[in-house]
């Protein structure tokens, strides 16, 4: 049971990150790879302030503001001086790695003894339960597991919601409309550039955020934590269109999200049957492949034919 | 109102594949002129469009518009100005957004665009009203992805768009040749109420003699990055679409062209 609240709470902290890759990537069509550096960027940001007893919630915010300045970075790369969005990307991400061990002072940093987020949660936990363990429907679970997964529950649900209304803004609208059509905004008065490089910091700025929150839950930081995880990210973003099938707004968030939480029990389950840890990144290369050829190789679609119009390159995969 | 001074552009410049888009135009236009552009294809109309527009720096000249000069503005800032309207319908509105997302992000043209609403109660009434009376049923889509519309009908609520907060200058960019004879009818039609309606000063682009003959107070006729000729007052009212389609047979006699191209441009223009 411990192994599923887990899984539950990873896969919604992981689902930040995922709201952050739906945004460069769905919104965008950016293949944004300062992901893997942004993440681990928050987390490091985080970790240090916290070992120095500072408080979690600046420190969780201060991660989400350091996010930002690297997408920025990534986006500005990419728009004033015209280098392609990949490499944009891989630059900050590389660059990151020395960041990151500086911020940290070293390559791991553990949390043990710092007082975090998972400290309240805690606190939390033991006040509904009365104790140190808890019973759900039937199982054993600890305070601290019942408090993380309530309190991230509640901060995805926030940042959900806040995602929503965003894009329904003036300025949140400019924004998916610099991705769906960017001769038109441009024409409607919008630098489609300042579009992309504010994009880009506010997704950037979800993964460092995600990053914070999962150094705090796991109790470390870790400087090769962001291995892969833009990877992971799109296997959320992919799995949440198939389970929602649409694109509009609303559901393409709860979608995603869904599709962080479900990818991560898919993968504990795995995990628990005996996949090797080490085969991770592979399963979740190779799964990632399949959703990109699968539809076009069988001629169908994973959900409602999209609107004609300018054809949008699926992502990665030019048309 | 616009005043293009000696505008000069060459794309790939020094390469086997210059080309000399435009050699000089100089053109000024009066405030409520309604200005059709013609020329073979190449001539150089989209381009000068796009020079007026700010989509790409030029090589030399300036432009003023409505007193300011915009050369050195980039083509977000002068879209303030300016509203547009391009030949691929998909190119002037967002697919998967809807009808009312479209049209609000369009009456925000030149505007901060903050973190207001973009689609208030009030505005979107409006939007719906004004859709309503295009007379093509879209009213009650206004919740649809505007991608799902078809060609016309994205012409006509682009042109909505362009002409939302009234611009100080109109560009149409062949915005009839990508639709069906019906659908092309309809929105000369709309085009023209809406520009004498406002008095809006407006360069449109054509490929059609007929509309060239039909509309606007003025004619500019292009032909290899310039102004070939330029009629204007009593001439153009006297104008018909075979003097027009002679005037091209002319300038290609001149360029020396066999008389099958001139037989061409007669079946593709007449
Ligand atoms: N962005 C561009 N890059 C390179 N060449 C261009 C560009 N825009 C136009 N041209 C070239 O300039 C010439 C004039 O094009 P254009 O203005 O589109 O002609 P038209 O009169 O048919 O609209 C053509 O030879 C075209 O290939
Ligand atoms: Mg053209």
């Amino acid at each position: 049971m411990t192994l599923l609240i887990s899984a539950w709470t990873i896969g919604l902290i992981l689902s930040l990150l995922a709201l952050g890759v739906y945004i460069s990537y769905r919104v965008f069509a950016f293949p944004d790879i300062t992901a893997d550096g942004s993440i681990t960027f928050g987390a490091a940001v985080a970790a240090a302030m916290l070992t120095r007893g500072m408080n979690p919630f600046a420190a969780s915010g201060a991660a989400f503001l350091a996010g930002t300045l690297a997408g920025a970075c990534t986006g500005v790369l990419h728009t004033r001086f015209r280098i392609n969005q990949l490499l944009s990307g891989i630059l900050v991400m590389t660059a990151l790695y020395s960041i990151n061990l500086h911020v940290m002072g070293q390559s791991n940093l553990p949390l043990l003894s710092a007082r975090t987020l998972t400290t309240y949660a805690e606190r939390i936990g033991r006040r509904l339960s009365g104790g140190d363990t808890a019973v759900l429907l039937g199982w054993p679970v600890s305070a601290r597991e019942l408090g993380s997964l309530l309190l991230i529950a509640a901060v995805v649900l926030l940042v959900a919601i806040a995602a929503y209304l965003f894009f329904r803004t003036n300025l949140g609208s400019a924004m998916r409309a610099s991705g769906d059509n960017a001769q038109m905004i441009r024409a409607l008065g919008v630098s489609v550039e300042n579009m992309i490089i504010l994009g880009l910091a506010i997704s950037n700025g979800l993964i460092a955020f995600a990053g914070a929150l999962l150094a705090q839950y796991q109790g470390f930081a870790d400087v090769q934590m962001g291995i892969g995880m833009v990877v992971w990210g799109l296997a959320s973003v992919i799995i949440g269109r198939a389970l929602v099938g649409s694109d509009s707004l609303g559901s393409a968030l709860t979608g995603t999200i869904m599709g962080s939480v479900l990818f991560r029990l898919i993968i504990a389950v795995a995990l628990r049957w005996g996949l090797n840890p080490n085969d991770l990144k592979l399963v979740t290369a190779i799964f990632v492949f399949g959703a990109l050829v699968l539809p076009m190789a069988l001629g169908v679609r994973t959900s409602r034919p999209r609107p004609s119009g300018r054809p949008r390159p699926d992502g990665l995969i030019a048309r | 109102m616009l005043q293009l001074r000696n505008l000069t552009k060459t794309f790939f410049p020094n390469t086997p594949n210059e080309v000399r888009a435009l050699q000089g135009v100089t053109l000024d236009i009066e405030e409520g002129s309604f200005v059709i552009v013609i020329g073979t294809n190449g001539s150089g109309k989209s381009t000068l469009l796009n020079a007026a527009a700010g989509t790409f720096p030029l090589d030399a000249g300036t432009i003023t518009l409505a007193g300011r000069d915009v050369t050195k503005w980039p083509e977000h800032r002068r879209a303030a100005m300016i509203g547009r309207v391009f030949q691929n319908p998909f190119s002037g509105t967002a697919p998967n957004m809807t009808v009312a997302e479209n049209l609000a992000l369009a009456a925000r043209r030149g505007q901060p665009r903050g973190l207001g609403s973009l689609l208030p109660a009030k505005l979107h009434s409006e939007l719906r009203d004004r859709v309503a009376t295009l007379n093509m049923q879209l009213e009650t889509r206004m919740n649809n992805p505007i991608g799902t519309l078809s060609g016309g009908q994205r012409q006509a609520l682009t042109l909505l768009m362009a002409t939302w907060r009234r611009p100080d200058l109109l560009l149409l960019d062949e915005h009839t040749a990508a639709l069906d004879p019906k659908s092309a009818d309809q929105i000369v039609r709309l085009t023209q109420r809406i520009v004498s309606q406002h008095h809006l000063t407006t360069l449109m682009v054509t490929h059609s003699m007929q509309q060239a003959a039909t509309l606007g107070t003025r004619i500019v006729m292009m032909n290899q990055g310039r102004v070939m000729a330029d009629i204007a007052g009593p001439d153009r009212r006297r104008i018909r679409a075979e003097d027009l389609v002679h005037r091209f047979e002319e300038i290609r006699r001149d360029e020396q062209l066999d008389v099958s191209a001139a037989e061409m441009l007669r079946e593709m223009y007449v």
